[in-house]
């Protein structure tokens, strides 16, 4: 196998000092356009695009990479700081992050998932440089009943996010679903539930769900204690690095988190927040402190960063290789490419070897400037929260409204979410959780259009989703998980009543 | 002798004569602000790298300062109804594809603008005809095998979405050829074409140019082309025309203003348009992306635009996709 | 059990983590199950209007319709559960809400009309409105602060299609 050869010579490619640069001005931009709330990597992209037309397509790839992965690394220290994600994959680190930060351990949040988003971006490249053809065949094999499958074990995943008890957790996957339809129905062309407003002809957009249910939700929720002069937001320095008994904790969920969001960025559409969804979800189900998950655990933060940056990595297989946008920034990617008269497909890696391996091996000069970059900022993140909540919630305030406004530029937008941020609120009152409502409405619409498809494409064949080998498999595992969930909850039930009706009436104390 | 209908008719000749001496404007920046070309789909699609091709080339060659808006959605018309209510100084352009303007005034009930009264339409940059693709593996080669076979079973056909070109092209298709297609929507042409290359689907419409690679490689096979003539980069595939269908879809990209725009102005920013994609280079990016390029005036543009809308009438209504 | 707490130790952050958190209000829970049977039943209806379709040709409909049912189910289970539950995670904070509402709604209407500078600002005076270890000096500080912040980072910096002033 020449791949070490192909990968030395990548490497050679991006150690040119235009190519570095560019990687670091794009790792640079793309983690503080990230930390802003809202605005993710695709206001990024878009501000650096104008550059690229002067560049060789090389290095402009290699910056728009930066940019990508950048802007996810730094949407996940907005979350864990401040409970809101700056892009909704971040919302799953936010989970475990934000609660290692009340209590008063941000810094070993921020330090787990940047040696997780290190460890994911390596684990991605090394998929990329020796699975990439593997890869893009299994992309082309998979048919819209295979999607459905992986969409509906995702889903199953999402449901399993919950930290409330499982029936509002399943509530909060399908209330998301559900108003996921609202907007153009993408088979027939028919408007759903839009009532007559315009703006809402392509559905809500994932940024308001995410700024209002998580952000503005956050805030109002904060805002009490602030006000009576309670708050304490403290940072406990003696407690700033993970103990070395976490550090060995991350090496195995950033391989299987890893191992995940590679495979799951790899699939078009599917992108990194199913990655970091269903990461977070095994996990759960595997990690010797799953007890723990919810009240912030350092596997728990690790498992969602590193999944969803080698997804964010392996997100350029399909793109590059088959010409398929899995996400709104790979479009971009792909225009720029096509500027370049270099048409994205099978041809690429043979016609284009030094600027795919050059990109491959930016991978790793990118992550490794991203760790260089940031753990000194760690420093200073950790510093911001020292920051009276009093002036820092109303910026936050004003952040997500830059975010929100930036998308269309119209006010509507601001409506909307101020509407799903009282919403969200009124869940957090109810102990509803807004992660699952959230993957939901991102898993409901591709759902409902590869079931639909599916439908088309057999002419009304359901027998489909067993004969095709994938979605079959898929299927098979989903059923299991199921009757396996099913199975233990109605042990543990078995084991809470033969409990109470045995002898004890004394309760064991809870030893941590 | 009417001395008054003659006077008049010198007037009015004379008042020509004044006016088509200014349409000789010369290129170069006609706004001391940046001027706004408003994109109607997201960053990374075909309109939005022209408007940036567009922006940088006025800013490099003529010092005219561009910034891409975008503002995608509800094909086009969020766009359109935004640079409808912007004041007509040259500072707001919307650079768009004939959804916006020939397709939405038909197809949705009520529209905030009207396709003519609200706009100039001031420049025509280009357009890309959609043809038919088969699978390779179904031995067909000729539009006229296609059409036996389709009456025969029904073949499924990809769309880049619910009232897109290809939709509507598939929809003429099957009405010219009386046959009766599956139609699968999918969000853009890359994941029909990723269904297609999986083997799910039968055939798919889409750009034709922008597929020649496919064409190469003998992943897919062009059936017909849906423009006036073929085009000179695939001589070998025959046009809908030719083959005895008069079924010519083109999907167009044009520059246009709010109304009211002063000629003088409109002129001037048709002269620097066309003198920014006059040039070879950028004429060689916009055939990469697929796009012929002709040059017309602003007025042959606007009476396009009006035509266009009675064209596509029909084919909307025949595609069902009406609200 | 009614576990109403004014306990000044309570931060009022709503742990959702864990159950049984402390400062719940030991009732209410249910309105939250009422609350998603309404929304659901919202679905169903427009659901139906749209269309079900038959199974293997889906219409607009199904899904609208079929996850609303699926959610009444489960929004009655959410009802019933909530009984015996811990209610309400916490006193709603009227305030708060009316504060933060407030100052959304007033970044719609001032963007519009007098640009992001003085939006801005007013969106912090608002939201700090309610406040009291803040002067009102110290608000409009503040605001002056996170405006012309907003200006340097978005307007400058990133180059967002937005104005800073507009004239009225």
């Amino acid at each position: 196998m020449d791949i070490l050869a192909n990968f030395s010579q990548g490497l050679l490619v991006v150690l040119q000092p235009e190519n570095l640069m560019y990687c670091f001005i794009g790792v640079f931009l793309g983690t503080f356009i990230g930390v802003l709330p809202g605005i993710g990597s695709m206001a990024a992209i878009a501000m650096i695009l104008p550059i690229t037309f002067y560049l060789d397509p090389t290095p402009a790839l290699v910056m728009i990479a930066g940019v990508f992965y950048g802007a996810e690394y730094g949407g996940s220290t907005a979350s864990i700081l401040l409970n809101v994600p700056g892009t909704p994959a971040a919302s799953i680190t936010a989970i475990e992050g934000h609660q290692l930060a009340k209590k008063g351990r941000a810094g070993v949040a921020l330090f787990s998932t940047a040696t997780a988003s290190f460890g994911g971006g390596i684990i991605g490249m090394v998929v990329i440089a020796l699975l990439s053809p593997f890869l893009a065949k299994l992309a082309l094999s998979f048919a819209p009943a295979d999607y459905f499958a992986v969409i509906l074990l995702g889903l199953i995943a999402a449901s399993a996010v919950s930290n409330g008890g499982a029936l509002k957790g399943i509530a909060m996957v399908i209330t998301g679903l559900m108003l996921g339809t609202i907007g153009i129905d993408l088979t027939t062309g028919v408007t759903r539930f839009t009532m007559g407003v315009p703006e809402l002809r392509d559905g809500i957009h994932i940024v308001i769900v995410a700024m209002g249910l998580f952000g503005v939700g956050e805030v109002i929720a904060s805002i009490r204690a602030t006000r009576s002069g309670t708050a304490t937001q403290t940072v406990d320095y003696s407690d700033f690095y993970p103990s070395k008994k976490e550090w060995k904790s991350l090496f195995a969920p950033i391989l299987r988190g890893g191992a995940i969001g590679s495979f799951i960025g790899a699939l078009p559409g599917t992108g990194q927040t199913i990655a970091a969804a269903l990461a977070y979800a095994v996990e759960k189900r595997v990690s010797p402190q799953r007890k723990d998950f919810g009240t912030g655990v350092v596997p728990g933060v690790a498992v969602p960063e590193a999944a969803n940056n080698s997804a964010t990595q392996t997100a350029f297989i399909p793109t590059l290789t088959l010409g398929v946008p899995g996400s709104p920034p790979m479009a971009i990617v792909i225009g720029a490419l096509m500027i370049y008269g270099i048409t994205p497909g099978p041809r690429l890696l043979t016609e284009q070897p030094d600027m795919f391996w050059g990109l491959v091996a930016s991978f790793l000069v990118g992550n490794i400037m991203l760790l260089i970059l940031n753990v000194p900022l760690i420093g200073i993140w950790v510093r911001l929260l020292n920051i009276p909540y009093k002036y820092m919630y109303p910026t936050i305030i004003v952040l997500i409204c830059m975010g929100v406004y930036s998308l269309n530029n119209n006010v509507f937008d601001i409506w909307l979410t101020l509407v799903i941020g009282v919403v969200g609120y009124v869940m957090r009152l109810f102990r509803f959780e807004p992660a699952p409502l959230l993957l939901g409405f991102v898993l409901g619409p591709l759902m409902e259009e590869h079931l639909r498809r599916t439908m088309l494409l057999s002419r009304g064949d359901p027998m489909v989703f067993v004969t095709r080998p994938i979605s079959a498999t898929l299927l098979a595992i989903t059923a299991l998980i199921i009757v396996f969930a099913l199975y233990s909850t109605a042990r543990t039930h078995r084991r809470a009543l033969a409990a109470r009706l045995g002898s004890s009436r004394k309760e064991q104390p809870n030893e941590l | 002798m009417n001395y008054k209908a003659q006077f008049t008719g010198a007037v009015m000749a004379v008042a020509a004569a004044m006016t088509s001496t200014a349409v000789l404007a010369e290129p170069g920046a006609w706004s001391d602000e940046p001027v706004r070309i408003v994109v109607t789909f997201p960053p990374g699609g075909t309109s939005d790298l022209v408007a940036r091709l567009l922006a940088q080339q006025l800013d490099t060659g003529f010092g005219q300062k561009a910034v891409v808006d975008n503002r995608p959605g509800a094909a086009g018309t969020v766009a359109a109804d935004y640079v409808a209510q912007q004041p007509a100084d040259g500072t707001t352009l919307i650079l768009s594809n004939n959804a916006p303007f020939t397709i939405s005034p038909t197809r949705f009930k009520s529209l905030p603008y009207d396709p003519i009264e609200d706009f100039t339409h001031v420049a025509y940059i280009g357009a890309s005809a959609p043809g038919l693709f088969v699978q390779p593996s179904s031995g067909i080669t000729t539009l006229e095998a296609y059409v036996a076979q389709v009456k025969e079973t029904p073949m499924t056909y990809g769309s880049s979405g619910v009232g897109s070109i290809s939709h509507i092209l598939g929809e003429a298709v099957d009405a010219a050829l009386s046959v009766e297609s599956i139609h699968v929507p999918y969000q853009g042409s890359a994941p029909a074409i990723q269904d297609f290359r999986a083997g799910a689907l039968d055939s798919f419409y889409d750009m034709v140019v922008q597929n020649s690679d496919m064409i190469e490689d003998g992943e897919a096979v062009a059936l017909a082309i849906a423009s006036p003539e073929r085009n000179p980069q695939l001589p070998d595939v025959p046009t809908f025309r030719e083959q005895g269908y008069d079924i010519v879809i083109e999907n167009w990209v044009g520059l246009s203003a709010p109304a009211g725009l002063d000629p003088a102005l409109r002129e001037k920013i048709h002269e620097t348009v066309l003198a920014v994609f006059a040039k070879p280079e950028v004429q060689e990016k916009l055939t990469d992306l697929g796009i012929t390029h002709v040059a017309m005036s602003s007025e042959d543009y606007e009476a396009l635009v009006s035509e266009l809308i009675g064209v596509w009438a029909p084919l909307i209504e025949a595609a069902g996709i009406k609200e | 059990m009614n576990q109403h707490s004014n306990d000044p130790e309570d931060n009022g952050q709503a742990e959702l983590a864990i159950e049984s958190p402390a400062g719940a209000l030991g009732w209410g829970g249910e309105i939250g199950g009422v609350l998603l049977l309404v929304l659901s039943i919202i679905f169903m209806v427009g659901g139906w209007q749209l269309g079900l379709g038959v199974p293997t040709r889906l219409g607009t409909g199904a899904f609208p319709f079929a996850t609303g049912a699926v959610l009444a189910v489960l929004a009655l289970a959410i009802v019933i559960a909530e009984r015996k539950g811990d209610g309400l995670a916490e006193t709603p904070d009227w305030i708060g809400l009316l504060a933060i509402s407030a100052s959304l709604a007033v970044f719609a209407i001032v963007v519009d009309r007098l640009g992001l500078v003085p939006g801005v600002f007013a969106t912090v005076v608002v939201a700090s409105l309610p406040d009291r270890n803040l002067s009102l000096r110290g608000k409009a500080l503040l605001g002056i602060i996170v405006a012309l912040g907003c200006w340097g980072v978005f307007i400058e910096l990133l180059n967002l299609p937005i104005k800073p002033f507009l004239e009225f």
